[in-house]
Parts: structure tokens; sequence; C-alpha cells
């Protein structure tokens, strides 16, 4: 196990633990910018300059648009369990992770990157699960992807850099379609990120069809037949 | 490269469109504009080449050239239709997104990055969720929609990097392979919302507009599991482990898709739902090609991805022409429509032999082939006629237009009509002679993507040998051949 590495891995840990416990949105979204930018650097040999700045640019546009989202305040649930039982949870995925490396074969990359990932799946569970905001959910699925990248990188070792940056690009996309959600919930009246209650859910379809299209004089009702 | 031109137009058109949002009718005509431009980048794509960019190769194939021909026009027929029915001022942008994602996609001979660009494709599509007036519940739709294609990505990388590296020393090779091809095609059957996976994508005939539902739930998730299917016949086919409880889920999540959401498409009262509830039972049958996971599945399953890919586009466009005409999409409200739309009849029965097909064309052989290799004696019989099942709905649809109204209407007239022209006012004459003819350009942009989604069905336009052709060869290697019977 590489200490370096390992440091950084933490810190991607401590990052998915704040996003994943704190209720205040702007916290949330520190949190999770602190776990976007240190998760490419969990490889070994480091990436090429020019993938690390894509994956680093892809984080940090995510980041920032989901901080457009939060930036007026607003709250999201936060953790029922508070940070300390979340990151003895992802500390107990950690392990496994650990003692896991190459899930039955000689692994390609490092060990601290399937830790992580594996800390991270654990800890993304209950926000993707039971999530009733639109940021708590979003954050959940920020980790989840993450987790699913930093076990690929610890499986297959380091990415090309086309794939980091389609992976940058799907970073960033999952920020814009998050922020986009979030801010038109807070824009909704009372209620900031909350989801809609389910009577509310099922539109009635005219109402949004056509509403600045006049009907053309010709078009008059048709008599009985 | 030829696949470059049509990569580069596609995502700077989306580019374009999304950032002159704020000015509605100017982003649907770039939208529009991009949607003609990616056409023709399509069609002037060829097959056979490749290319390394940052350390991994793309390659075109001939499947890939016609699924983006197809797609993109249906693209432009959708827009259009859209902008007759009402849409979000965001489609256009969403096909040209979905469309570049999935081209980069199927270009990729590594699934490792091909999932994550057909994942960020879907995650485009949130935008059409966005409701005006109701930005909450959109955005409740949109979240749910996000974290299907979030999971489905997550569980589809983690399943491809977990089985790509060398496994000369894998302990316990027969699981992981199972494992690992069981994560894939739930993913994929996550991403098409196949029952049980269903919630999400049922929802999202609340929020989205016809004409962007299967943008959303056919298209990308049609490249997903093209994909997936690639990436299974290298992997998971050549080894062709003990997979039988594998098997047996995908199985059974593929039966209970065709015949739940048959039942549920034919109990819906708007046709939003009929149409979300029939793309679902459609992907019920590639969800079943998944499972059949043997050599001889590799050219059905992709003719039949085709055809439901252009099928379903038809169905949406047929949904959209019928809102434009009749103002509703309720199907309490559109007693009688076949008696005032000839067009649209033709085009529906023209959209039902598209899905069902008939025995010889190329949609009907690959779904019998799917069936034949995955059941025996009784049960191919049963499984045959659930997969007529669809005839229920449409019936349905026929029955309510063929019985007498309970009052008036106000439905646009389905012949063409010329009002006089003003030369001094050429504008506003134009607007007219656009809105009069509501009814009648709807009802032709309906019966063309029928007529295309006919000729998919029968095979026309090369169906049958850009579906059995080689999947794009990794890095170093030559073109990957599917594995031999």
């Amino acid at each position: 196990m590489n200490p370096a590495i390992g440091a950084v891995a933490v810190g991607v840990l401590v990052g998915a633990v704040i996003a994943v416990s704190v209720r205040d949105g702007r916290i949330a979204v520190v949190g999770l910018l602190t776990m976007l930018v240190f998760s490419p650097i969990v490889t070994d040999p480091i990436g090429t300059p020019l993938a690390l700045a894509a994956r680093l640019a892809g984080g940090v546009l995510a980041a920032y648009l989901l901080w457009i989202a939060v930036r007026g305040g607003g709250m999201t649930s936060g953790s029922r369990i508070g940070w300390p039982a979340e990151a003895l949870l992802a500390l107990g995925a950690f392990v496994v992770g650990l003692g896991t490396h190459g899930l039955g074969a000689t692994a390609l990359g490092p060990v601290e990157a399937q830790a992580a990932g594996f800390a991270l799946a654990a800890l993304c569970v209950v926000p993707v699960a039971t999530g009733r905001d639109v940021l708590r959910i979003g954050i959940g699925l920020f980790v989840l992807l993450q987790a699913a990248l930093l076990v690929r990188v610890g499986l297959d070792g380091n990415p090309s850099e086309l794939e980091q940056l389609v992976t940058a690009g799907l970073i960033a996309a999952l920020g814009g379609s998050v922020a986009a959600l979030a801010y038109a919930a807070r824009s909704d009246g009372p209620g900031g990120f909350d989801l809609a209650t389910e009577p509310r859910l099922r539109l009635r379809r005219p109402q949004d069809a056509r509403r600045d299209a006049p009907r053309p004089p010709e078009a008059a009702p048709i008599p009985d037949r | 490269m030829s696949l470059l031109p049509f990569l580069i137009v596609s995502l700077i058109s989306t580019g374009a469109a999304l950032g002159l949002r704020g000015r509605p009718s100017l982003a649907t005509l770039v939208g529009l504009a991009g949607l003609v431009v990616t056409l023709l980048a399509a069609l002037a794509i060829r097959p056979g080449e490749r290319l390394v960019i940052g350390g991994a190769a793309i390659a075109t194939t001939e499947f890939m050239r016609l699924f983006l021909v197809l797609c993109s026009t249906c693209g432009i027929g959708l827009a259009l239709l859209g902008a007759a029915a009402g849409t979000r001022r965001d489609a256009p942008a969403v096909m040209l997104g979905t469309l570049a994602t999935a081209g980069l996609a199927l270009s990729l001979p590594d699934a490792r990055i091909a999932v994550p660009a057909v994942t960020a494709g879907g995650l485009i599509g949130v935008l059409v969720t966005l409701t005006p007036g109701a930005a909450r519940v959109g955005a409740t739709v949109g979240i749910r929609e996000v974290r299907a294609v979030i999971i489905s990505g997550s569980l589809a990388l983690a399943a491809a990097a977990w089985i790509q590296r060398p496994l000369d020393d894998l302990v316990v090779q027969p699981q992981v392979f199972g494992l690992a091809y069981l994560a894939f095609a739930l993913a994929i059957a996550v991403r098409f919302g196949v029952i049980p996976f269903h919630f999400w994508a049922a929802r999202l005939a609340d929020a989205a507009p016809e004409v962007t539902i299967p943008v959303l739930t056919a298209w990308g998730p049609a490249a997903l599991a093209v994909v997936g299917l690639a990436w299974i016949d290298q992997l998971v086919a050549p080894i062709l482990p003990e997979v039988g409880p594998e098997r047996a889920v995908l199985i059974g999540v593929g039966i209970t898709t065709i015949v739940l959401a048959t039942f549920a498409a034919w109990i819906q009262d708007d046709l939003e739902h009929v149409l979300g509830y029939s793309i679902m039972g459609d992907a019920g049958v590639i969800v079943l090609g998944l499972a059949a996971l043997g050599t001889e599945a590799w050219t059905p399953v992709r003719v039949w991805i085709l055809a439901f890919v252009v099928a379903r586009s038809a169905f949406a466009a047929w949904c959209a022409a019928m809102r434009a005409t009749f103002w509703t999409g309720r199907l309490d409200d559109l007693l009688g429509w076949a008696r005032h739309s000839p067009p649209l009849v033709v085009a529906l029965v023209l959209v039902i032999i598209a899905s069902i097909g008939l025995p010889g064309f190329a949609a009907w052989d690959a779904r019998v082939s799917i069936v034949n290799q995955l059941f025996g004696g009784p049960l191919t019989v049963l499984m045959l006629v659930a997969l007529l099942g669809p005839i229920a709905y449409y019936a349905r649809l026929l029955m309510i237009g063929v019985r007498r109204p309970l009052g008036g209407t106000a439905a646009e007239d389905w012949r063409p009509r010329w009002p006089a022209v003003d030369l001094t006012r050429a504008r506003i004459s134009a607007a007219t002679v656009v809105r009069v003819n509501r009814g009648a350009s709807t009802a032709l942009l309906a019966l063309l993507l029928a007529a295309l989604a006919v000729g998919t069905s029968a095979g026309l336009f090369g169906v049958p040998e850009a579906a059995a052709g080689v999947a794009p060869a990794l890095e170093g290697e030559s073109q990957i051949e599917p594995p031999s019977p």
C-alpha cells in the first residue's frame, strides 16, 4: 500500500462523508468538490497531465454548476445517523476493499482505489435509495459514480486519455443535470429541494401543450354527426 | 475519419441549441438545422475506418452508421412534430446530444469508455422533464431518471471493468463471468426501465412530451444495449460459462416485462402512457435477447434493436400528430378520431405492422429467432402469442377511433388548405398557412415515419446486413467477427 495514494484516498473519503452527512447544501457541495478533485489522483502511476486536467476540469465544473443551484441557500436532509456513523461505515467498506483487491484475479490498479471505491459505494446507498430531496439524491449519485470509477481504476489500472475525457464529460453532465433539477425544485415555491408529493405528480397533459399557440379561426368546431 | 464530422456537428449543435435556450424559437431552429446536418454527416460515415485518439481506438461500422441515420431521420420528424404538438424548448438539443453520445459509444470497442459516453447522453435528457409551471414535479421525475441512468451506468462500468483485464489466474471464473454478465444485462434493463425497474420510466410520461419519450427510453438505452451485446459476445459468450441462474433471472425479467407492460399499455387512459409502456414492452424482447447469450443471438437482437428504435419513434410521432390534430391525448376525448382523420388511421396501421411485423419481415424473424433460442415446445408458442399482445392496445386505439364521438370536436382538418396569401404580409400569411395545415402536416410526418418504420422492420435499408456485421475492433486487433455458431 502506497502511503501517498492512501492519503489521497482518505481525502476522497473525507469529502464524500461531508457531502452525504451535512444539511447545508453549500457545505455538501464543498465536500463533493473535495471528493471530485482527489478522486482522479488515486492512481498509480498518476495519469497524464491531459487526462488529469480533463478530470479536474470536469469535477470543478460539476461542482460549480451545483454551487449555482445552492448558493442562495437551501438545506438538504443530510444524514440521520450523523457523520461519525457514516465515517465508520465508509471505513468498514474501505477495509473490505483492501482485503478483496482484484476481486478474484490479479488487479492492475492500486488497492487504495478499490478500497475507496468500496467505501464510496457503501456511503451512497442511503442517499440514493431513500433521499427525499433532489440535492441529496444527486449527491448520492455523484458518490455512486465515483465509486464505480474508482473500482474500475483499482481493477484495470489507469484509464486512457480518451476515457478520462469521456468520464470528465459524464461528471460535468451529471453536475449540470442535478444542478438544473435542484434549481428548478428550489424555484418552485417553498420546500427547497424537496421532491414533489405523489398526489401532485400526475400532470394534466393539455395544460403544457401549445400554450402559446392560438387556434386558427378556420378550426371551428365541427357540428355533431 | 468520417465519424469525426458527425461528432463535431452534433456536439456543437447540442451546445448551440442549449446556449440559445433563452430564445426558444431560435434554439428550435438551430436544433432542427443541427439535426439535418447531423443526418448528412451520418450518411457520410464510411464503415471500416479506425482511429486512435488519446490512447484508445474508435472505429466505424455499418451498424453504427445505419443506427445514426435512422435515429437522425426520426429526430427530424419528431422535432418538427414537437413544434406542432407541444414540446420542450430543449427537445432538439436532447436529441442531438443523445445522437452524439450514441455515435461515440457505438464507435468505441472498449466498453469501459462506451458506457460513460452513453450514460452522459442519458443525463442530457433530463432537460425535457423540466415542466413549465410545475418545476418541482418535473424535477422529481427528472432526478428519478438521473438515478436510473447513473445506477445503470455505474453497474455496467463496474461489470465491464471486472472482466476486461487478463484473467488467466482467476480462481472462480464461472461465477465471476456469470455475475459480471448479469450485472451488465441488468444495467441495460434498468436503463430501459423494464419491469421491475420501471417506476421512473412510467412517471416519465407524466412530464416529458411524447416526442421525447422514445429519445429517453429507446434511443440511448438501445445504444447501451448494443455496447452490452458486443461486450457479452467478446468476453462472455466465447467462454460460455455456466450461467443458468443468471439467464433465468433475465428471462424472468423479459417475460414479465413483455406481459405486464403490454397489459399496462392496454389500460392506460392517455396516449403518452400507452407509448411509454409500449416502449417498455418491446424492450423486454431485447432483455430476452441478452439472455440468449449465444452466437446466434447476435444478428437477431441487433435487427430488433434497429426496428424497435424506429418503430417506437414512429408511434411517438403518431401520438404527437394525434395531439396536434385533436388538441388532446386523453383517450376519452378521442372518440371517433379515425372517422375524422383517415391519414392517421393509415399511419397507425403502418405502426402496427412495423411493431408486430409480418412473417418474412426481418423484425418478425428476429423475434422468432430469439424466442426459439430460449424456449422449446409449448413455451415457444406461448411466448410468440405473448409477443402478439401489443395488438390488444393497438386494437383498443382503433376501436376508440371508430366509435361515435360524444359531442362536437375542435379537431384540425386533415386535408391541406391554402388560404389566400397576401404577399405584402408574407410572414403573417406563411404563419397562417402553417396554422391551418397543422393537422395535415403532422399527419403527413407521422405517415412518413411510420413508412420508415415499416421499411426498417421489413429489413430494407440493409438492416440484416448491418446487424450481422462485426463489432468495432479493440486497439491493435482486427475487426472482431461475431463468434461462429
